[in-house]
This record gives structure tokens, sequence and C-alpha cells, in this order.
């Protein structure tokens, strides 16, 4: 192309990619349109900055981008296929930020009783850093739970007098007792479970199953975010899209976030005298001016926008239709209880997940917070508990009795564990205990996870992993294998690396959690 | 001879080639009898096609060593790539070494960089293969360790070394689930178009069928459509038919669905007296019947399937559900 010529294009020099077959010396012009036919949007999406070079390329065949466009699949096309047949084609993730005391919930210690108020061994430290909040504190003086274990089920699981809902789907779950991450604050923390990385800009886990598998209803968003109302509010921490965000992924695989309100998403209602049609009308035609745009710069967000746009528009229909819970049954306000009527709250969101989950939504995320008690724990983690129980509990059964948790998997887990000593002044009934990133315990149910087992193992003190130690990252790589994905192979290029959802550290997925 | 050969292949892949040149080779020994066979020995090696040279041989370095360098490590020590300037896909270029020198030492393993390097801490940043790519399993481990040992040779043959682990028996072929939908990729994109129904295989696996998704459009899916889907029924592995318009008279197509396993019927007008149609399905291994009409009768039909674990009823008529305690609440 001639530099001067106006269709020449600053990125045709393939932006420091390699040639691709167009650039061949003496490949016949019907071979290399054949294979430019070949292409499609989702390769050209996949491509990331080299579509630049693309609309160059479109514009010298003289078939223009939108063209190109018109003959590309649906959008929300999936942009590989599992490497193997799926266990699970969803998920439902209950975070419970700000992170609930393993000791207090999955990880029994009952010979903890027997050392109240003696001081943690030194030894067990091995002289960790601790965090500012404890660091001055004189003494480490162990606190029991003040909540007694029982054995549930069939599996005879002990399980906390905190969820004596979930005690009884306790034969459900997979206890992982052995989890461990990086980071000793909130937002690392919570950043590394949801995007496998302590720095904001990676994807998250929604948005990587979105770009890898696609839309299974292409009417909703593949990926869904909902926080929720607190029973009470004791530090809690803020939640940002960063969380949900799609990074350097297409921003069509950014998560929708449903508002807690009354209008779970704003504006999509037509304002007073505006017809269908004449919405219709207005987005053609700013798709219109989006596509002349595309046309010029050759952007591929700017067709993330049309997708948008046309999605907003299809949510016009399938949003209200989600959250008209009028229709349920008795027996649903019977099992998730009254709150569940009351938009926001944890109750409400555990049935919109269901709902989510019966249209094909693949990834659900529902956020509670205010599980952070590095003070009057033993009161606080109960608030928490009795708002969250019964709602869990009903979501397991739910999904069960509609034979859908055998292919979606539930995960609930907080971003790490909390220390077996007191922070701040310890009695028989308060205590507090300060983030601990070396073990923490979350469950996962259903979607081909192996029903009834707990997995790894902690010291007598909860405080260090003595029996198959599980990262993040493995946690990572065992969900995507459900969804027949495989870490190793999805990956995106970004800054010069095959950016994966497990990043370069080694990680593996953990056979024995696979039923 | 040689050089009409390479001049012959230039452009080839050396693969290519090297099939080339053995299928060149038969075909002359074929026409000339046995006496042309060195010639055409000595063209097969000139042909580049040296890895052939030392498989088939008895050798413990070729059966059991070699595989392992290749499988694990010659995607970076190899021809397309030589990290450290180490090269493992022959035993010449094994024993070259690398840019720190040898990296085997006859008799010796734990003197041997290359041993060492595979048995050392997987999280030192020394550890092979690098970049958590998948270790070397101890049977592999103690492959290399008994071959070093023994003196580390190319031509020490399998028998003499006694205690190699067993070679894992290969994996059975997973059992195709449906025949492959590629050569019928026109067809399904043509139902895709004509329903907006979509037919998505389950895995990249081509056997392994494909998925009928209604999600996006179920009321878009009705009797109609499902007959219209008999060119493609044995392809068809899970229907995902929840809250379409399928009634009983869908029933009788998907009936000659032969390779069905999942059958969602949640929210449909579907009947007992209809699930009777279903008999044939002999692959069925779950049917969701939540929020349907279906009573006892119905289930009583089910009971023929011979392939059925799991069915679900809540929201039915069904009275009770000996399978699942929690369906019948």
């Amino acid at each position: 192309m001639n530099p001067s010529s106006p269709d020449h294009h600053l990125c045709s020099d393939h932006c420091g990619e390699n040639p691709t077959v167009w650039d061949l010396p003496h490949v016949p012009l019907g071979l290399k349109r054949e294979w430019l036919d070949l292409e499609t949007r989702r390769h050209f999406l996949g491509q990331g900055v080299k579509a630049l070079g693309w609309a160059g390329l479109a514009t010298l065949l003289g078939r223009s981008a939108p063209k190109l466009l018109a003959n590309a699949p649906i959008l929300g096309a999936p942009t590989m296929l599992p490497h193997y047949a799926p266990k699970a084609k969803r998920a439902i993730y209950l975070f419970m930020a700000g992170s609930p005391s393993q000791i207090e919930t999955w990880d029994d210690k009952p010979a903890l009783a027997d050392l109240f108020d003696k001081d943690l061994p030194e030894s067990v430290r091995g002289g960790q850093t601790l965090t500012g909040m404890t660091a001055s504190q004189t003494r480490f003086p162990i606190a029991p739970s003040v909540y007694k274990f029982a054995r549930q089920g069939k599996a005879g699981r002990f399980v906390s007098e905190l969820f004596p809902y979930t005690a009884k789907v306790s034969d459900e779950l997979c206890v992982i007792k052995s989890l461990y991450t990086d980071a000793i604050n909130h937002e690392p923390a919570i950043l590394q479970l949801t995007t496998g990385n302590m720095f904001p800009g990676k994807p998250s886990i929604g948005s990587w199953l979105s770009y890898g598998l696609g839309a299974m209803n292409a009417e909703l968003p593949t990926f869904v975010v909902m926080t929720s109302k607190m029973p009470h509010r004791t530090n809690v921490q803020a939640l940002s899209n960063r969380l949900w965000s799609s990074g350097f992924l297409s921003p069509e695989h950014a998560a929708v976030a449903l508002r807690s309100g009354s209008d779970p998403v704003l504006y999509l209602n037509n304002p007073k005298g505006v017809s269908s049609d004449v919405r219709r009308a207005m987005i053609d035609g700013v798709n219109d001016l989006n596509r002349q745009l595309f046309e010029r710069v050759g952007d591929p967000e700017i067709n993330a926008r049309i997708s948008q746009y046309e999605m907003a528009f299809r949510m016009q229909t399938s949003v209200p239709e989600l959250t008209d819970f009028s229709k349920e049954p008795q027996s649903t306000w019977d099992l998730y209880g009254p709150k569940a009527k009351e938009p926001g709250t944890f109750a409400y969101n555990c049935l919109m997940a269901r709902r989510l989950a019966e249209r094909g939504v693949r990834f659900t995320q529902i956020f509670l917070r205010s599980w952070d008690q590095h003070s009057r724990l033993p009161t606080n983690i109960k608030l928490m508990a009795e708002d969250s129980d019964q709602p869990t509990y009903a979501l397991i059964t739910d999904l069960k009795r509609r034979g859908l948790l055998d292919d979606t998997v539930v995960i609930w887990g907080g971003e790490f564990g909390r220390t077996v000593y007191s922070q701040g002044t310890l009695t028989a009934d308060n205590y507090g205990r300060d983030h601990h990133p070396r073990c923490f315990s979350m469950w996962m149910a259903g979607g081909g996870v192996k029903p009834g087992i707990s997995f790894g193992e902690t010291d007598e003190f909860s405080y260090n992993i003595v029996k198959n130690p599980m990262h993040i990252r493995d946690l990572h790589a065992t969900i995507l294998h459900l969804f027949g994905l495989d870490h190793n192979k999805l990956s995106f290029k970004f800054q010069g690396l095959d950016q994966k959802l497990t990043g370069v550290l080694p990680s593996k997925v953990i056979n024995d959690l696979l039923a | 001879m040689t050089s009409w050969l390479n001049a012959s292949f230039s452009g080839l892949s050396r693969a290519a080639a090297g099939r080339q040149a053995v299928a060149v080779i038969v075909s002359v020994a074929r026409r000339h009898g046995d006496r042309r066979r060195p010639y055409a020995l000595f063209a097969l090696l000139a042909a580049g096609a040296l890895a052939v040279s030392a498989r088939g041989e008895d050798t413990f370095f070729a059966q059991r060593v070699a595989p392992i360098f290749e499988q694990k490590c010659v995607a970076c020590h190899g021809e397309k790539k030589q990290k450290g300037k180490l090269r493992l896909d022959s035993f010449a270029q094994l024993m070259r070494g690398g840019e720190g020198g040898g990296v085997v030492k006859a008799g010796a393993p734990k003197a041997s960089e290359l041993f060492i390097r595979v048995t050392m801490d997987p999280e030192d940043e020394d550890f092979m293969p690098a970049d958590s790519k998948p270790p070397l399993t101890p049977d592999e481990v103690k492959v290399l360790e008994l071959w070093i040992a023994a003196g580390a040779s190319e031509t020490t043959s399998l028998a003499a070394i006694k205690g190699a682990p067993a070679l894992a028996a290969r994996k059975a072929p997973v059992a195709a689930l449906a025949p492959d939908w590629h050569p019928r990729a026109a067809q399904i994109a043509q139902f895709e178009k004509s329903t907006g129904l979509r037919l998505v295989p389950r895995s990249a696996v081509p056997t392994d069928g494909l998925v009928l998704r209604t999600a996006s459009a179920p009321t878009r899916c009705d009797d109609a459509a499902l007959a219209q889907l008999a060119p493609l029924a044995d392809l068809v592995v899970e229907a995902e038919l929840a809250r379409t318009k399928i009634t009983d008279v869908g029933l009788v197509s998907l009936a000659t669905f032969s390779n069905l396993c999942a059958l969602d019927l949640t929210r449909t007008a579907v009947t007992s007296g209809g699930l009777g149609t279903l008999v044939p399905l002999q692959k069925l291994e779950s049917i969701n019947l939540t929020s349907t009409e279906v009573d006892d009768t119905g289930v009583a039909r089910l009971k023929q399937l011979p392939a059925l674990r799991k069915t679900w009823v809540f929201g039915t008529r069904v009275s009770t559900v000996a399978e699942d305690p929690a369906a019948a609440k």
C-alpha cells in the first residue's frame, strides 16, 4: 500500500505481530480470499490490536469492515470449544467478602478449647509478618471457637452450629480446608480470588468463561454480579467493578452488575413517550455511526460497544421477565425465607441466581460483605450466618430438586482466613481475629465436584497447612476444568504474554475434588 | 539420488518428506527386488528421516528414554528452540550437552545436570520442565535414573536394564458418544439459521456429540423444529428443551435421537402419555421433568429405559420419588 494513499493505515505494519497469510508472496489471490473468508469475527476479536491492520486489509479487498461483520457469526459466539466435555455449564459464586473465620465455620479444631488464652507458640508463626493491626500486640492468645460443631448428614461431617440450614445439605458439599493466598489485605486478596492477580486490570473468572465458552443465552449477559444488603455493617470494604471487569478481554465479557434496588438495571426501560420502535431506530442509527467509525479506525472496542447496545435492547425484554418473581410458587418462599421478597438481600440474590441459572447465565457472582470480624467476632459472625445460612441451603436444595445442581457448581468462601489468636482482648465470649493468608476454607458443590468430602488439613492451630495445600491458582484451574477448559490453554495474547487466569506460576487441577 | 530427493522435496515439510521418501523407497524396492534395497536405505537416510533409524530397535534409549524427551523436553530443547543451547531430540545432541557443558554423566545420575534439573524442588527456578509445563512423572524420573546409572548408552538393549517401571497402558480411547459432526457442518449451520436454535459441540472432541441449545429463544423451539432436526438426530447427545413449546408430538421426533444421553423437558407441555414414546432411547441417562404435568404413570413408563439413572420430577404430579428424596420436597 502506498503510505500516502488514504487507504494507508498507521497500524498496517501488523502492530509488531507476525505477518499473516496475506503478506506471503506468490499466493494466488483466490486462496488469500478463501483464507480471509474462513476468518471469523471471533478470530478478529481474538487478534486484539491486530484487528487494526485488518481494517486496512478489508479496504484493500474492496470489502468494507461492516460487511465482514455482517457475515460474522452470532454475537457471543465462543472463542473455542471446551477442551473436553464439561461437567459444569454454570457457576454461582457466593463471595463472602471480608473473610469469615475458618475456625468458626469449616475448620473444626475442638482441641483448641484446652488452649484458651495460652500463647500461640512462636514456632507456629515462624517469623511471619503480621498486619499493622496486630503486629504491636504483646501477646497472641489462642481464641477457641465459641461455636460448637456436630456431625451432620450421611458423611458425618462436622458442621458449625452457625449453619443449621447448610448442615442439612452437608452431604452435597466438598469442603476445602487447605486453601492459601498471597495477599494479607482485602483488596489485593479479593482481586486475586476474582481475577487471579493482586493487581487490577486482569479479567475475572466469569469474563474468562464468557471469552472462552460464549453465551448460552444471548438475551442475557453471560456474567452477572450482585451485591447484597448486609445484616449489619462493620469494617465493610468497598467493592468496585475491577472485581468483575473483563480486563484486557473485549468489554462485552465484563459482568453486568444487577443493582439491589427495585430497578436492577438503570435506564433499561424506555423513557415516557419513547416506544420500542423509536428505541430500535435510535439504536440502529447509533450502530450505523459506530460502524462508520469502525470502518475508519478499526478499533475492536467499537464492536464491543455495538454489541452492548444490542444486548441492552434485548435485555429490555429479558430482564423484566427475569426479575418478575410473581409466578414463583409458595414452596420457593418457604425454602428461601421471607427475606427473599426484599430486593437486594442475600436471600433475594440467591433466588435470582437460581433464576439466572435456569435461563442459561454462565457465571453469577453474589457478594455478601461485612465478614471482617477484627473484634466482636462471636456476635457479628452470628448475624452474618443468620442472614446467609438459609438462602445458601435453599439455593443448593432448589438447584438440586430442579435438576440444575448436576451441571451448576456453587462456590462459597472469602478471600483469606483469620488468625487463631485473638486480635484485641480475649474473654470467654468475646474476641476478634486478624487476617490470615496461610490457610482458609471454602466449599464447592455440584457441577462435577465430588460431594461429601473434605480436602486438605491444617495444623492443630488452623495456622499452617499440613496436608494438600491448594493455592488460589489451583482453585481457578479446577473451576476451569469443571467447565471443560484447560487452564494452560485458555489464554489471550496481551503485552507480549499468553495471559492466563492462573498466570505463569505453577498451578494444577486438584483431581481429588472431581466426582 | 540424494540431490534428486532433496530437490523434489523442497518446499514440503520434513515430516511429509520423510513419509514420501518411505513411499518412494517401497515402490523402488518392489519394482527392482531386494537387489536395490541397499540403495533405497541409503536414500532413506539421506532424505533426512534420521529419526527412523533409532526407532524400532530394541534399545532402552529408543524405547524408554527418547519418548520422555520427545514428550516433555523437545518443545524447548529440539529442532525449533534450543534453550540453553541444549537439544534432546537425538542421542548425539543429548551427549553434546548445552551451554553449561555435558548434561549426562554416565553411571552417576545424581551428578548429571539432566537428572538434577528434573528432580530438584519444583519451585526452584532451575527446575525443568520450566514455566509450569508438565513435570516428569515419578516413573519417568526412574527410567532416566536407571538409564544413566547403567551407563547412559544409546545401544544398551531394552532387556539389559532391569527394574524399569512398566509402561502405562495406553488409555483406552473414550467411546464415541455420537458420530463426528464435521461432515455435516453445513447441515448444522442450515438448521441453526432456519430455526434460530443452536447445535453446540460439547467439546473439541468431534465424537462428543452436540447440545441442542434453546436458551436464547425457547419459544422458537416447537415440535416442527424438532422434526426438522431428524437428519441430524444421531448427533445430539444433550437436548436442552426447558421452557420450549415441545409437546408429546415432539417426543415422537425425540425418540429417534439414538445417542441422546440427557433430556431437559422442564416446564414443557409434555404428559405422561407422551413419555412412553421415549422408550427407544437406549442411551438416555437423565431426564428432567420439573414443572410438567407428568404423574406416576409417566414415571412408570420411563422404567423401561435401560440407561436411565436420574429423573427429576419437582413440581409435577408424581407422588413419591424413590431415587432422590430432595426432589420430592
